[in-house]
């Protein structure tokens, strides 16, 4: 089953570890904790989502998802990797 | 990449410091490279069990993490004579002392993401096997992100009421990170107490794998931070265990 977010709701601002544990539901916030340490290779990302989300890099759901979160600040391709960014 | 280790207690007086310094060594003394970075920013201490003190012109972690050296220039070689023997490693990443700077930092702050990009740029430049993060007790940003950046979350403490309330909210947290293994260590044990008993409580209060019982002793208590115990005195009840700790973390988790 594909998890639900209203990405709407998720706050502006930067994330905080504390934000980052409040979030829902659990593959949210799996999703931003795989983007710490050295991040996520393209690979791993999609792999990721397959897993969590039912959906690669291209579908919609998914681009919806990063484009919320990117616009926030919080996870971002740099150079070859995805990264979650702390505020 | 190095596996990182996160030492955490809920509460203070664990003997988490002491034990994160005594595990390096006894992974350490089985050749591996290994760094210890005190996060315990507001009340340091680990350095004094390596018989280490920055001096002047010395870099600690404060000076990475609120002005501009480099991590590396902030870790520091305590290999002991023993331990170079068996060609292991110890390196040190110490939080500064004077008072001055620590109150820096609670007034400032810092970006908690620089701490995690450190741990793994350290972790390259010096080819480590493990990084163990020796954190502030309880739960603050920082304790939050070396909890959800670990690959094994060892959770230390006393069979004490107030300590089996506390850790039961930072297990908690840890399991809603998805930290990969979590492993329990008691600490500071009195001799009256059952060990089976204990053991039963802390499994059925948790749900997680008992790493370690470790004993009160009079021995530590003597020694008083001055050494490494499973260096100083390797036959004692408490370093056997503490090595026999590391060996169960390398053949499960690490």
């Amino acid at each position: 089953m594909v998890p639900t977010v209203d990405l709407d709701s998720l706050p502006m601002g930067p994330l905080s570890m504390a934000g980052l544990l409040a979030l829902e539901p659990a593959e949210l916030r799996r999703l931003l904790k795989s983007g710490l340490r050295r991040g996520l290779s393209s690979d791993d990302l999609q792999a990721l989502l397959e897993q969590d989300w039912q959906g690669g890099l291209d579908t919609p759901p998914v681009q919806a998802l990063l484009a919320a979160l990117q616009q926030r600040g919080w996870f971002r391709r740099d150079g070859d990797r995805w990264k979650t960014h702390l505020g | 990449m190095a596996h990182i280790l996160a030492i955490h207690s809920f509460r203070g007086g664990t003997g988490k410091s002491n034990l994160t310094a005594n595990l390096a060594a006894a992974f350490a003394l089985k050749g591996k490279r290994v760094a210890v970075i005190d996060t315990d920013l507001a009340s340091p201490g680990i350095h004094v069990l390596f018989g280490f003190t920055p001096a002047a012109g010395q870099f600690t972690l404060n000076d990475h993490l609120q002005a501009d050296a480099s991590i590396e220039q902030c870790a520091h070689d305590v290999t002991p004579r023993s331990v170079q023997q068996a060609h292991g490693q110890i390196w040190l990443v110490p939080a500064a002392m004077d008072g001055d700077r620590i109150a820096r930092l609670l007034r400032e702050g810092y970006e908690v993401e620089k701490l995690n990009d450190a741990l793994f740029t350290l972790s390259e430049k010096l080819k480590l096997d493990l990084v163990l993060i020796d954190t502030h007790p309880g739960i603050n940003e920082e304790t939050l992100l070396s909890t959800a950046i670990a690959d094994c979350l060892l959770m230390v403490m006393r069979p004490d009421s107030q300590d089996y309330l506390g850790t039961a909210v930072a297990i908690e947290v840890a399991q809603r990170l998805d930290v990969p293994a979590i492993r329990m260590v008691v600490n500071k044990l009195p001799e009256l107490f059952d060990p089976q008993q204990v053991r039963e409580r802390v499994a059925s209060s948790y749900g997680v794998p008992i790493g370690a019982l470790l004993p009160l002793s009079d021995d530590l208590l003597t020694l008083a931070s001055g050494g490494l115990a499973v260096l100083m005195h390797p036959d004692h009840p408490w370093s056997e265990q503490v090595r026999g700790l590391a060996s169960h973390l390398l053949e499960t988790v690490l």
